[in-house]
């Protein structure tokens, strides 16, 4: 058994993996997705991916995928610190740049989220 | 390794009949170039403009920024394993065309990432201001995906660089700058007593248009590993990375190494260049671990009194940079970390996304969140219509008058993390 979970609020991403990995899809925004990854992460969860993939900034796109395990063990110290330093992160990119992106523009940055999940998903599965 | 890097001084581009170089002119006939990208049939059309320095002209969306050279004499070819064949290169004789480069650009995304403008405040803060380009706008067949867009605008540049070296390939040079690692045993009995330093180059590695290629392997698939510093002077490393215009790395930026320039300026006098190694900065946590292991290591087996590490990019990396940083010091290794600043609009935010106490010797390429104005220019060539969707910039970033109010991470090349730029505290 995969012992990950993609939590994720791309839609790309839930289509593509949902029927081979453990996908949990949230419509929510980037921020709120790096919360709920926080909360997991609080009751145990570690993380195996960094939640702040990509160069694309924060504001800019509003897809974030982030693999967590599936099994849960004692909190673990660097996960809290990574997915804490990360939503300290976002917090300084204050302003959304483009609140009225076109579709083509959605769906580009969706793809690129994808992708950073692909070659992650890459390593993760076993050899 | 030893390479003879000749300077094939060019002071000026033009289209003609023939394409050649004369008298510091790099002549470059349309129609050759044109059918050599047509080529690839992803490829619908192509259209070829030349910037020269101080013309009123902005380049956008920038893709990649490469330097034509040619091995003029020894082993392999330019960019070995992406367009000349795989064999070890960095030794032997190349030539340069010196003030010129091939800019790439293309509509891969609907987000657009990259501006050179050459002249105005804007050309202050690129080096690629200073260069006479030839500039490919290429456009894809329809409904081609957005991976093999990026491929196609890749080797696009590439083969451009390519064919415009091989002009200078029988030319003697302007002048020859001459760079020599050597062995480890060779480099002990040369130079003892020196301290032994390396560069530890991180490449950016996470999936589609954050990728980079060594001798035509994807950089994520890759362990730490060593390089001779003169390998990437033929195009040993080419850039498939496309994000974050301001600190990524070009392909001019790997054959332009300004730390390996520096490391061999006091090579056999203050130090010992020892050599180079490089590393990724995959998305995975434990890729990240492993990577960051491996480098320790082989700074360690090197017996390293120091190590200068520079990062590519923003967020995760800056996670490989501080391991990469605490392990080495861990091994006994000194450190100094070349990064650029994300502190936010006011310069007084946190400037990476990690940090730890051993990561006491830094130095920046700039704060990449700084609001700049960009006034407008006379002519853009490639897709001026992108200018509101620039990344770095935000909705309403284009101004009704054709300026642009951003960040100066719009620009290619602003805040380098190798130190290519021209922002200084002197």
């Amino acid at each position: 058994m995969r012992d990950f979970i993609i939590v994720t609020n791309n839609r790309q991403v839930s289509d593509r993996y949902e029927r081979i990995y453990p996908v949990e899809y949230y419509e929510v925004t980037y921020m709120q997705t790096l919360l709920l990854v926080r909360d997991r992460v609080h009751l145990g969860h570690a993380l195996l991916t960094h939640p702040l993939a990509g160069s694309i900034k924060p504001n800019e796109t509003p897809f974030k995928s982030v693999m967590i395990s599936r099994s849960k063990g004692e909190t673990d110290p660097g996960s809290v610190q990574l997915i804490e330093e990360s939503i300290e992160t976002y917090n300084k990119f204050k302003n959304k740049k483009f609140p009225n992106m076109s579709l083509r523009m959605r769906d580009d940055y969706a793809q690129i989220d994808l992708s950073l999940l692909e070659n992650a998903l890459g390593s993760a599965v076993e050899k | 390794m030893k390479l003879e890097l000749g300077y094939v001084h060019i002071r000026d581009i033009q289209f003609a009949s023939e394409s050649k170089v004369e008298n510091g002119v790099l002549h470059i006939n349309k129609d050759a170039v044109k059918k050599l990208i047509l080529e690839d049939e992803t490829i619908e059309s192509v259209d070829l403009e030349i910037a020269k320095p101080g013309q009123s002209i902005r380049i956008l969306p920038v893709k990649d920024v490469i330097e034509p050279r040619v091995k003029a004499e020894g082993r392999g070819g330019m960019f070995p394993g992406m367009i000349a064949k795989v064999d070890t290169v960095g030794s032997g004789k190349t030539n340069v065309l010196k003030g010129s480069a091939v800019v790439t650009t293309g509509r891969i995304v609907a987000f657009q990432e990259g501006i050179i403008d050459m002249a105005g405040p804007g050309a202050e803060y690129t080096p690629f201001s200073q260069l006479n380009h030839l500039v490919v706008v290429c456009e894809p067949v329809e409904g081609l995906k957005q991976h093999e867009h990026e491929k196609a605008v890749r080797m696009a540049g590439l083969k451009t660089a390519a064919y415009l070296g091989q002009l200078a390939k029988d030319i003697v040079p302007d002048e020859v700058h001459t760079y020599e690692t050597f062995g480890v045993k060779e480099g002990l009995e040369k130079m003892p007593g020196l301290p032994r330093v390396a560069y530890v180059q991180m490449l950016q590695s996470q999936g589609l248009m954050h990728d980079t290629y060594v001798y035509g392997v994807d950089a994520k698939k890759t362990l730490s590993t060593m390089i001779c510093p003169t390998e990437t002077m033929d195009g040993a490393i080419v850039s498939g990375n496309c994000v974050s215009a301001c600190d990524k790395n070009t392909t001019y930026h790997h054959q332009n190494n300004p730390v390996i320039e520096d490391l061999f300026a006091q090579h056999g006098k203050t130090l010992n260049f020892v050599g180079m190694v490089i590393t990724n900065e995959n998305v995975y946590l434990a890729d990240k671990q492993r990577s960051s292991d491996w480098t320790a290591k082989l700074c360690r087996f090197l017996d390293l009194d120091g190590a200068v590490v520079s990062q590519e990019g923003f967020g995760n990396p800056d996670t490989d940079l501080i391991m990469n940083c605490k392990k080495i010091e861990e091994e006994g290794v000194k450190t100094v970390i070349i990064t650029d600043e994300y502190a936010g609009q006011d310069g007084r935010s946190q400037s990476l996304a990690d940090a730890d106490p051993k990561a006491d010797a830094v130095v920046t390429g700039g704060n990449a969140n700084m609001v700049i104005h960009l006034p407008k220019m006379d002519k853009v060539i490639g897709y001026a219509e992108t200018a509101n969707t620039i990344a770095g910039g935000h909705a309403g970033s284009l101004n009704s008058d054709g300026s642009i109010d951003a960040e100066l991470q719009v620009i290619t090349g602003s805040t380098n993390e190798l130190g290519f730029g021209r922002l200084s505290a002197r």
